[in-house]
């Protein structure tokens, strides 16, 4: 399957106990003319077979970008990588061209925000499906349109024999983010990248995206990468959620861990701006300022100049990521927070 | 009435006190700012080599209903729904297809009425898209100025409150007033935005989406913005927006609707409370928790909202109605007098005992769409 130069002699361990995804100190910086631009921030990340993590953080912060240097689908000649991506048992960042062509697709695929624009206007939705079909498992074209008539049912599109023929402007939003899906899972993927898929659909719709997703990772068994910058959706599909700032982890926990007892004061800013029933009459406790300059990153922790909590430590040096009680943390107050807000709980359940 | 310089300066109210009465209030406090009857906006679908009319998107169709001075007004619903057409056409940045506007008590563009220009002085627009709505060649201060100039304020006084204005939305004028948009950020750009829209002191502000495209942290701060100045200038908000959330935090009374019609309105406590539309129902229970205990397991409704060129008969709900009957596809269901601001009302069968619905008139809580939810863990 792979070569041995692509393969990371150091992992050893049994296949289900051993993560599907390691990503070691992720760097990832755009380099123009007049400046570079620090997108992300040695990011490490684990992620177990059959395992749904949520990025989640502000636009900028990186997420989209990690998720692109999974599939090395970055500008070539401009991005600088550093660090280190397993998927598997390849290395994505040392892969050849050639190789990377029979991962993507295959072993990792990825749904788009934008249907619209990822799908080509002027072949039919069953010709883009099975395009990649024929592509990845080199079967003929009627058994690829047959496989593509299946997956269509798999997404649970109404009328499939009849959206096989269509072409992608005659279909609704959510009916395209589903073809989408199918063109995503036709490789049967073990890891799927979902970059914003239900942020341009409706409320009514989404909901039905997400339902859908969570009932094909669950019957597939793939681990999926979620990206989003809306905690509700987070907290409807996710297992983990790592959030992200200035492109680095600053948190990292089970779903609940995080989105229902933060640790870290930019998650907090983050739950609290997300208005969801506050009080009428009270203003809503947001983060101030704004998130820094990618091109000039201050030094020490990058949420130190927004954050209520900071010391002068904070911005002398980065907080290393410390794990307790389950989450992953990188900030030098986690602990204090985390135990007042405890103090807090306990004092209103009594 | 035109704008003169004097005016321009001496009746803006304080900042630091709510004004008692606005000078500029004619009708009293029982009048309501702007009265919108039938409105209705359908654009042509042409075709062919000589463009023939083939048909038309009833974008917003007959469309009735009352803005009261000081209220904020949430107008919710999904993409396609109408919304954008509806803030433009408060606007008047389209011709009507039919129906008129009444402004305070001055029918607009009538004879004896309120000139358009006129009009647009008391009412201004936020735009969702920040930075195409700035011109890229123009100093920010120079573009919150510039509504004031068309009205023929001199220019040192244009720029005077327009540094004023700029203070007021919480940039500093001596630090941005020469900045071009692309030095700014998204959130900052809003912030001129609203400033620019309040340069001609404004009673009725429309916010198109105003807060959707920033970030979490900065449409709140935004948020906390626009109730400030509310407060303070004697606004009137039509907040237009699909997140469910920030519509709640900001609104007084709720207007909901879907493909082109107004499906429900009413006070906003009632509307969140008891939604009697199936399809505010509906988009009600499609919110999403912030717990990931309280997962929905079932969608509330099924498909996608149909097209607005062809939409269904009767009710244009019924295709995605759980609760949908032939009556339903048949007859279009009646809607009370939306001129009453203080009644809760929604344009369907069941809520009307005469319609023939089988359901109809039956309590409201056992036909309430919800979706189920996993079990607190």
């Amino acid at each position: 399957m792979t070569g041995t130069a692509t393969a990371i002699p150091s992992v050893t361990g049994n296949a289900m106990s051993r993560p599907l995804v390691e990503i070691e100190n992720l760097e990832v910086s755009f380099v123009t003319r007049d400046a570079t631009v620090r997108a992300v921030n040695g990011l490490s990340l684990r992620i177990m077979p059959g395992e749904v993590l949520c990025l989640i953080g502000e636009s900028g912060s990186g997420k989209s970008v990690t998720m692109r240097a999974l599939m090395r689908l970055l500008p070539k000649g401009k991005t600088r990588f550093g660090g280190r991506v397993r998927v598997g048992d390849r290395d994505i960042l040392s892969l050849r061209e050639r190789e990377l062509k029979s991962v993507r697709g295959a072993e990792i695929a990825m749904v788009f925000q934008e249907p619209m624009t990822s799908l080509d206007p002027v072949y039919t939705v069953g010709d883009q499906i099975a395009e990649t079909v024929m592509r990845h498992e080199g079967c003929g074209k009627t058994q690829a349109m047959e496989r593509a008539l299946e997956l269509l049912k798999l997404v649970r599109v109404p009328l499939p024999e009849q959206r096989l023929r269509a072409y992608p402007h005659e279909l609704s939003g959510g009916l395209r983010q589903r073809i989408m899906i199918a063109t995503a899972l036709s490789c049967r993927p073990k890891l799927l990248l979902a970059d914003e898929p239900t942020t341009a659909l409706d409320a009514t719709v989404q909901i039905q995206v997400l339902i859908l997703l969570r009932k094909l990772q669950a019957e597939f068994g793939m681990s999926v990468i979620f990206v989003t910058h809306d905690l509700g959706v987070a907290a409807q599909i996710a297992d983990k959620v790592a959030v992200m700032y200035a492109g680095q982890i600053v948190e990292y926990g089970a779903a609940d861990d995080v989105l229902l007892r933060p640790s870290h004061p930019y998650t907090l800013g983050l739950l609290a701006s997300t208005v969801h029933g506050q009080k009428r009459d009270k203003d809503i406790e947001g983060i101030g300022g704004s998130p820094p300059d990618l091109r000039a990153l201050p030094p020490g922790c990058s949420f130190a100049p927004r954050c209520r909590y900071a010391r002068t430590a904070c911005t002398a040096a980065m907080p290393p990521a410390a794990t307790f009680d389950g989450v992953t943390v990188r900030c030098y107050h986690a602990r204090e927070i985390r135990e007042n807000a405890n103090a807090a709980r306990a004092t209103t359940v009594n | 009435m035109s704008m003169t310089e004097s005016d321009f300066t001496s009746a803006r109210p304080r900042l630091d006190t709510v004004p008692a009465g606005d000078p500029r209030d004619r009708g009293g406090k029982a009048q309501p700012l702007l009265i919108v009857e039938n409105l209705a906006k359908h654009f042509p679908i042409k075709n062919g080599l000589f463009g023939r009319k083939r048909g038309a998107v009833r974008a917003v169709d007959d469309v009735s209903f009352v803005i009261l001075k000081g209220e904020t007004l949430g107008v919710v619903g999904e993409s396609g729904c109408g919304k954008s057409t509806l803030a433009r056409l408060l606007m008047r940045l389209m011709p009507l297809t039919d129906g008129h506007l009444v402004f305070d008590g001055d029918p607009v563009e009538a004879l004896r009425g309120l000139s358009l220009k006129e009009f647009r002085r008391n009412v201004q627009m936020v735009f969702q898209d920040s930075s195409s709505s700035l011109n890229p060649r123009m100093p920010i201060i120079d573009s919150v100025a510039f509504g004031p100039r068309a009205h023929k304020v001199k220019r040192s006084a244009a720029r005077r409150a327009a540094a004023a204005l700029l203070e007021k939305v919480g940039l500093s004028p001596a630090m941005f007033g020469g900045r071009y948009p692309h030095e700014l950020s998204g959130g900052q750009k809003q912030r001129v935005n609203i400033a620019r829209a309040l340069a001609l002191e404004p009673r009725l502000l429309i916010l198109d989406e105003a807060v959707s495209a920033l970030d979490k942290s900065v449409a709140a701060q935004v948020l906390n913005l626009l109730r400030y100045l509310k407060r303070h200038l004697n606004l009137t908000y039509v907040f237009i927006s699909h997140d469910l959330g920030v519509v709640q935090y900001l609104s007084d009374r709720i207007l909901v609707m879907y493909l082109g019609q107004v499906v429900e309105i009413g006070p906003a406590a009632d509307v969140y409370s008891a939604p009697k539309h199936p399809y505010t129902q509906a988009l009600l229970a499609s919110q999403l928790s912030m717990d990931p205990g309280r997962r929905i397991e079932q969608a509330p409704v099924s498909g996608d909202p149909p097209s607005p060129a062809n939409p269904p008969s009767g009710c244009r709900f019924h295709t995605r109605c759980p609760f949908s009957e032939a009556v339903c596809a048949a007859k279009a269901p009646a809607f009370g007098d939306a001129m009453d601001a203080a009644i809760h009302l929604a344009r369907c069968h069941l809520t009307d005992p005469t319609s023939g619905h089988s359901l109809a008139g039956s309590a409201l809580s056992s036909l309430r769409i919800t979706a189920p939810e996993t079990s607190a863990a």
